[in-house]
């Protein structure tokens, strides 16, 4: 399987939860999810240390896809696929 | 079946009150059945004009916040009626979709719970 390329990826919503203490990088991207069709990938920006952690495993619990995660500056971006 | 997380909220110290919310609004966020059952100083969370008062500096939302995303999320909210004396509250002090339940609701409802966390 070709590894996707995040920096191309088509994303149908920016969710910006940068500045926002845990958990509400995971309640902005449960909420934006929910916004976007099955099928569909959101992107998170998360300043909070954890969230690259927490939100693969959130991810494979409730189904649906992580994609991977690229470094902004002083900040992640995270990209995770509505697979439900 | 999801999972069933039981939170007993006992205290208004901020440390003690924010997490259950932390902790319940990423349950509901996995998909988890969250119960709080507030009790002693925890009864202020739940007062009528009471969560405004508990604040946390740097905590994502304020509890007014988290307690709507927590009813929005569907979580069940209970004041235990056994501390009203104690709290000096009684049920008309309290928020809307607060429902009053004793100590059997509690002890039922932790038996049938994959999760119980006390605060």
């Amino acid at each position: 399987m070709a590894e996707i390329d995040l920096e191309k990826l088509e994303v149908a919503n920016v969710v910006d939860a940068r500045g926002m203490a845990c958990p509400g990088p995971l309640l902005e991207a449960k909420k934006s999810i929910g916004t976007v069709s099955v099928g569909q990938t959101i992107e998170v920006l998360s300043g909070d240390a954890s969230t690259k952690n927490d939100l693969p495993k959130w991810a494979a619990k409730v189904g649906h896809e992580f994609l991977g995660v690229l470094a902004g500056e002083g900040y992640d971006r995270l990209f995770i696929t509505r697979r439900k | 079946m999801p999972a069933k997380m039981m939170i007993f909220c006992g205290s208004d110290d901020p440390q003690k009150a924010f997490p259950p919310f932390m902790l319940g609004s990423g349950a509901l966020a996995t998909e988890m059945e969250v119960t709080m059952f507030f009790t002693m100083s925890g009864l202020n969370i739940v007062k009528k004009g009471g969560a405004e008062k508990i604040v946390l500096p740097g905590a994502p939302k304020t509890l007014p916040e988290f307690i709507e995303v927590m009813q929005e999320g569907g979580a069940k909210m209970i004041a235990c009626s056994a501390a009203f004396p104690i709290a000096g509250i009684e049920e008309q002090d309290l928020i809307e979709r607060v429902e009053c339940g004793g100590v059997a609701t509690f002890v039922i409802g932790a038996e049938e719970a994959d999760i119980v966390l006390t605060f």
